[in-house]
């Protein structure tokens, strides 16, 4: 979509990309009338990193550690997807103790990004006392992956072929210990989203998405779980410790904000149940297998759920010990033609919220960058554009 | 319906003790597994060089001064780690540790940004070596 030509004519408010009230760069332009916005456009693009293109010169461990950076809140969930998909190419499995650590700290990692979200959300609406309640909390989980995996952010647990940590009893209790007061914490919240007149006033009835329009703009994760799509990886397409530790689908019918913020809130109940499920019933055994240097040829997707929604990615092996050619989808990069087409006719203040309504991650959908030249046309094929990626990047 | 439902947490916490801490004067303690500084131990070392072939940012290096007599010394790059312990889960021999007390390593200078880890003699030995072969550079720095 062209900003361009949407805002001909017409009174535009350009939004990004330094803007102080976004957290990432990205360009947005909302044509208005008097309050109301008419149209918008997305312009992304700002912080692409070549992180795809660092992959074909690194070796699988290697690269797994730059996946990992992709994005600085679900860390482990990218980890996580490279590791499944090289191991399906190298035809091993992890061990079951090493799949339902990677799930359990899937979960753990899901809590402190919807806090996070929650923390965001309110603070966009104004409500800043949410906001630095809810972090507060959120620092308990951050602590417990800390203790659990040695850093608060990059936890580096996976390895090809299995995980590094393990749960000792000392940290079972810390971890049931933490989740306990969070559950505690996380009934509050949703006593106060469902009851604060001053959030209420800002979320129903605000951004309705109904499941039609959610399925036409391809909505995924809480976002689209909000408008009653039934969809979830994790339930879906079961990988790690899924399979042994089913989780229950949390959907909301309404489609609005309130929605998005109920279902995120509730998929925190569902995860913290789904840790003591896990810590209950961890299964003994090793950490790891021994997975091969050089991965046999072929190509592979796997697909993982992030707490923003389905995690995309494309591994091609040729045989050597680095990756051919790696793709990463990021469940942002879904969502954010519903943030365009829900936002007309809603006040041009809602849009702050219908924005971090998706929770957007900028970076981590960063994947191409528009090299925009309008006087020539060509047609190039895969060879020249792959060569033509190499000198870009000299 | 009700306004300002976050009042009682906001009174209560008038009663509590801050949830910030007042970081450089008290310090948190580090968890047991926390991953900071590398340490090297040449006496187990046998050169093998897993731990350089998987090290996601070129931090760390071997430098084999004799092969037999299992002369190592390894230069490492704190400003290059990014901290993911590969390296101690690739080495069999238990050489590498990372230490959860020393992870403040921030500095004005680069110098400090550059350890070498070995027997005294060797590493004595490889930064003589340096300053002969180029009079010019700072003691620290080692052979191209």
């Amino acid at each position: 979509m062209d900003a361009q030509q949407i805002g001909k004519g017409k009174f535009v408010v350009p939004i990004g990309p330094q803007h102080p009230a976004l957290k990432e760069p990205g360009h947005f332009e909302f044509t208005v009338d008097g309050e109301i916005v008419t149209g918008a456009s997305v312009r992304l693009g700002y912080v692409h990193r070549g992180i795809e293109k660092g992959a074909e010169n690194r070796n699988y461990t290697q690269a797994m550690y730059l996946m990992e950076r992709v994005c600085g809140i679900c860390s482990h969930v990218h980890a996580t997807a490279f590791a499944l998909g090289t191991e399906k190419l190298a035809g091993i499995t992890a061990p079951p103790r090493a799949q339902a650590i990677r799930s359990l700290v899937g979960e753990l990692e899901r809590i402190h990004s919807h806090l996070l979200w929650l923390g965001v959300a309110a603070h966009e609406g104004g409500f800043d006392t949410l906001f630095m309640y809810s972090w507060r909390d959120r620092e308990v989980v951050m602590d417990l992956l800390e203790g659990l995996t040695g850093n608060r952010v990059n936890y580096s647990v996976n390895v090809i072929g299995g995980v590094k940590v393990d749960v000792d009893d000392a940290q079972r209790d810390a971890i049931l210990k933490g989740v306990d007061f969070l559950e505690e914490r996380t009934h509050h919240y949703i006593k106060i989203i469902t009851t604060d007149e001053t959030l209420l006033g800002r979320t129903v009835g605000v951004g309705v998405m109904t499941k039609e329009q959610a399925i036409e703009l391809g909505a995924i994760g809480p976002t689209g779980r909000a408008s009653g799509l039934e969809r979830d990886v994790r339930v879906d397409a079961p990988y790690a410790g899924y399979k042994d530790f089913p989780v229950r689908l949390v959907t909301d019918e309404a489609g609005d904000l309130q929605a998005r913020f109920v279902v995120r809130m509730k998929e925190l109940l569902e995860s913290y149940r789904l840790i003591r499920e896990i810590l209950d019933h961890l299964p003994t055994g090793d950490l790891t297998v021994r997975a091969p240097r050089r991965i046999p040829a072929g190509e592979t997707v796997s697909r993982v759920e992030a707490p923003r929604g389905e995690l995309f990615y494309y591994i091609k092996s040729n045989g050597t010990d680095m990756p051919e050619r790696v793709k990463i989808r990021t469940p942002s990069l879904c969502n954010w033609a519903s943030v365009i087409n829900l936002a007309p006719g809603y006040k041009l203040a809602d849009m702050p919220m219908i924005l971090s309504g998706i929770d957007p991650c900028f970076s981590c959908n960063d994947r191409l960058i528009k090299v925009n030249d309008r006087s020539v046309s060509q047609v190039w094929t895969w060879e020249d554009l792959r060569q033509h990626g190499i000198e870009y990047y000299r | 319906m009700s306004i300002g439902a976050m009042i009682g947490d906001i009174l209560r916490s008038l009663f509590k003790k801050p949830a910030t801490q007042r970081y450089p004067y008290e310090r948190y303690p580090t968890p047991d597994r926390l991953r900071g500084k590398l340490f090297y131990d040449p006496t187990k070392c046998t050169g093998c060089q897993l731990c350089i072939k998987d090290c996601p940012s070129d931090a760390i290096e071997l430098i084999v001064l004799d092969k037999v007599n299992k002369r190592f010394v390894m230069r490492y790059n704190i400003d290059r780690c990014t901290y993911c312990a590969q390296c101690v889960q690739n080495c069999r021999f238990d050489c590498l540790s990372m230490s959860n007390e020393q992870y403040e390593m921030a500095a004005l200078q680069r110098q400090p940004f550059e350890v070498f880890y070995g027997r005294d003699e060797d590493v004595q030995f490889l930064l003589e070596r340096a300053t002969r072969e180029d009079p010019e550079a700072q003691p620290c720095q080692p052979p191209a």
